[in-house]
């Protein structure tokens, strides 16, 4: 299995390709659930935990997903697996080597330990802090029991290290190695995850982020203190994970949503500071489905960048959204002593009940202190700066800001053999669909679904081509300007974080509506029944893959390349 | 159709036949008038709102779309996690408010569907407005007719409603799926 696996990984287009061919199309969908292949019940029940209030649907209970079960570390005994370890800064200049090794790792959340996995034992992996401009070279090994790869999400690389396999390298397998040479030409955050069943490699620990600093004292205002959260959720049930499928993502429908948050690989984030203290945060966004939207306390926020740069204009905000892949550097000042509380908070649906539900979940805490912190920066956090650079560099762009888009996507799925009870609450649940589906509301239908049976398209409006059939060729140095249009009439429509590889791109409109302040970007949110426009700078040549950051979205297919020639 | 109509049917105006419910002409008429018109709404799109015209103003039409307010991220929403929408009018045959009354201008209105708390929107005039924010999960969008482009409260007659894609959520409790269930 795991040899099959290792062919596909990033790019699963092979068996899905092959079973494309049996599916039907229609405005709803191409949905052909007369049958359920594979589809078998469980004497044991369904071991999904369901939203308070939300019952499972009777049509469903006791089934369990087609195909076999994977978790890390099998026959393994966990005990004997190292801790894992908090994540350690590794501070790297230009020419320098780092080894990074993807390994198993016990983790302990809420008292029960997993064999996970960690990048050199540490989750979330070392923190890569290099000067702007410098080009490190990374040593990976794989010792984890799936072929691996190490993809440095947002960062302009050379092609051949970006990391995707089936595109640009094959997948390291279980022992071997891969040595990439990772140029930072652009200051701010990224992070680096494995491209090869990030449904589960990811999220069961393989992730870090990477800061990128400036030369520029002033490149950020002033903050006295400056942390990294990278916020993840885990899918547990009483007493164990809720185990992946083997041959391929299952929660293929709407992603796996965990119940339990994590900062930094762990439950409970606890920070320390003083009174009037501008804590920068560094925020990345590993899940590998839900969107979050963030405050801390009621304190405004300073939105100062995001994916690839600064804004164009510092905006102060109540919360930050973010979508998978997504990051954003942010600034608090914490005015007065107290205990503060960071929330991911959201209107959940019940699809049981037809209402709208607040749903806050808390993250962690932050405590200021009554000792004043030291400088005092709260004029400096009272300033809403204008990134003149930024502007400038932009404004090479803007005359392509109206232009007829170059290229058209729309985002659809097609289904085929899900559970009949599935498919009859889906059909009658049309009426309407929320841009984003903040939380699962139906994990009893998503777990049965797996990428056999769900495939979700980008479809190119032109030539009708879908997903590693499209065959984008663009030259060097073009302006080319991508509309994504997320058709809500499918059959089940749901918000995509649609990531470019090697490439930087502006949101210049959403709906019609231009964007007034604008930011580089390598990943950006499609809501449903919006249209997205794109400008895409493609002047890093190679093969880059454009995809559904949703890791169960891309490994049911959503995916294609993009070739700057 | 049966199905459909027979739970919104007067008790005098059915008789059983075996499982389903006989229904006269008139709510067999309006029913599917009803099952036309959320037709008519799905279709229309998840940020758009068909405007239905009152007797005051018969011949009025309209619509509305709701874009997002603009945001620095990938979605508009409070720190609470409702979505926030500008609201973009259009809207035609609307007659002089003074024809109606003691009144100067048309203002926009959402309110929840408990009508509980009105936010008003602003004002509007025949052809296309921007008006916003809405920051609610299911809403009704009124147009009413006031003595002035910014009251406190709504006082005047309506002219044109709506209903936002959300109220379109249907509950689940009583579909034969979750027969048995008591949630």
């Amino acid at each position: 299995m795991r040899a099959r696996l290792s062919v596909f990984v990033c790019a699963l287009c092979i068996p899905l390709a092959t079973g494309s061919a049996q599916q039907k199309r229609d405005s709803m969908a191409g949905m052909d659930h007369m049958h359920m292949p594979g589809m078998k019940h469980d004497s044991a029940g369904m071991p999904i935990p369901m939203p308070a209030g939300m019952p499972m649907i009777p049509g469903l209970v006791g089934l369990v997903p087609p195909g076999g079960t994977f978790l890390p570390g099998a026959g393994v005994q966990v005990a004997r697996l190292p801790a894992a370890k908090p994540t350690q800064v590794v501070r790297l200049g230009n020419g320098d080597t780092l080894d990074l090794t993807a390994m198993l790792v016990r983790r302990t959340i809420r008292g029960r330990d997993f064999a996970m996995y960690g990048f050199n034992g540490e989750v979330p992996g070392p923190l890569i802090r290099v000067p702007q401009n410098a080009t490190i070279v990374v040593r990976f090994h794989n010792r984890i029991d799936l072929p691996s790869a190490v993809h440095w999400h947002g960062v302009r690389l050379d092609n051949r290290s970006d990391g995707a396999p089936g595109v640009t390298q094959e997948p390291v397998a279980p022992g071997g190695s891969f040595v990439y040479s990772v140029h930072f030409p652009d200051a701010g955050l990224y992070w680096y995850h494995p491209h090869v069943r990030e449904d589960v490699e990811q999220a069961m620990g393989l992730f870090g982020n990477m800061i990128v600093d400036s030369p520029l004292a002033d490149y950020y205002a002033p903050a006295n203190s400056e942390h990294v959260m990278l916020l993840d959720d885990l899918l547990i049930n009483a007493d164990s994970l809720i185990p992946f499928g083997a041959d391929g993502p299952d929660f293929a429908l709407m992603g796996r949503v965990g119940n339990v948050q994590l900062v930094n690989g762990e439950p409970g984030y606890m920070l320390r500071v003083k009174r009037g203290e501008v804590a920068r945060f560094y925020l990345t966004n590993t899940a590998s489905s839900r969107t979050y939207n963030v405050s801390f306390g009621g304190t405004p926020v300073k939105v100062v960048a995001s994916d690839e740069s600064r804004f164009e204009r510092e905006e102060l905000v109540p919360s930050v959204v973010l979508a998978p892949a997504e990051r954003y550097v942010v600034d608090v000042r914490f005015a007065r002593p107290g205990r503060y509380a960071i929330v991911n908070a959201v209107q959940a649906i019940n699809h049981y009940k037809g209402e709208f539900e607040p749903e806050v979940d808390t993250l962690g805490f932050v405590t200021v202190d009554d000792a004043p912190a030291k400088p005092d920066y709260a004029r400096a956090f009272a300033t809403l700066r204008a990134n003149r650079a930024v502007t400038n560099e932009i404004d090479r762009f803007r005359k392509y800001f109206d232009k007829a888009p170059d290229k058209q996507l729309t985002l659809s799925v097609q289904t085929t053999g899900l559970p009949l009870a599935t498919v009859q609450f889906m059909t009658i649940d049309t009426a309407y669909f929320a841009p984003v589906e903040w939380i699962d509301g139906m994990p009893d239908m998503n777990w049965l679904s797996t990428s056999k049976q769900v495939r979700w398209i980008l479809r190119d409006d032109a030539t009708g081509k879908e997903n590693m059939d499209i065959d984008w060729h663009v030259s060097r140095g073009s302006v080319v300007k991508l509309r994504i249009f997320n058709d809500p009439k499918s059959f089940h429509p749901m918000q995509h974080p649609i990531h470019l590889h090697g490439q930087r791109m502006l949101v210049v409109a959403r709906d019609g509506v231009p964007t007034r302040n604008q930011v580089w970007k390598d990943t950006a949110l499609i809501p449903v029944g919006s249209t997205v426009d794109l400008l895409i700078d493609a002047s890093n040549p190679g093969d880059w893959m454009l995809h559904c950051h949703i890791a169960e979205h891309l490994g049911a297919g959503m995916m294609a390349v993009l070739h700057v020639d | 159709m049966t199905g459909v109509s027979a739970p919104y049917c007067h008790p005098e105006e059915r008789s059983d036949e075996g499982s389903a419910f006989r229904v006269d002409r008139k709510s067999r008429f309006l029913a599917s008038l009803g099952m036309t018109g959320m037709a008519l709404l799905i279709a229309a799109g998840p940020y758009d709102i068909p405007l239905f015209a009152t007797p005051k103003a018969p011949a009025a039409n309209g619509a509305a779309r709701l874009v997002f307010a603009q945001s620095p991220f990938g979605i508009a929403v409070t720190a609470d996690g409702h979505a926030q929408y500008d609201v973009q009018i259009t809207v035609s045959r609307l007659p002089a408010p003074s024809s109606l009354g003691a009144f100067r201008s048309y203002v926009a209105w959402a309110t929840t569907p408990d009508l509980q708390r009105w936010d008003r929107l602003g004002a509007i005039t025949n052809g296309t407005t921007t008006v916003g924010h809405v920051a609610l999960n299911k809403f009704l969008l009124v147009i009413t007719a006031e003595s002035d482009s910014a009251p406190r409260t709504h006082a005047g007659p309506t002219v044109l409603h709506g209903t936002s894609p959300s109220g379109w959520l249907q509950s689940f409790l009583n579909h034969p799926m979750f027969r048995g269930i008591t949630g």
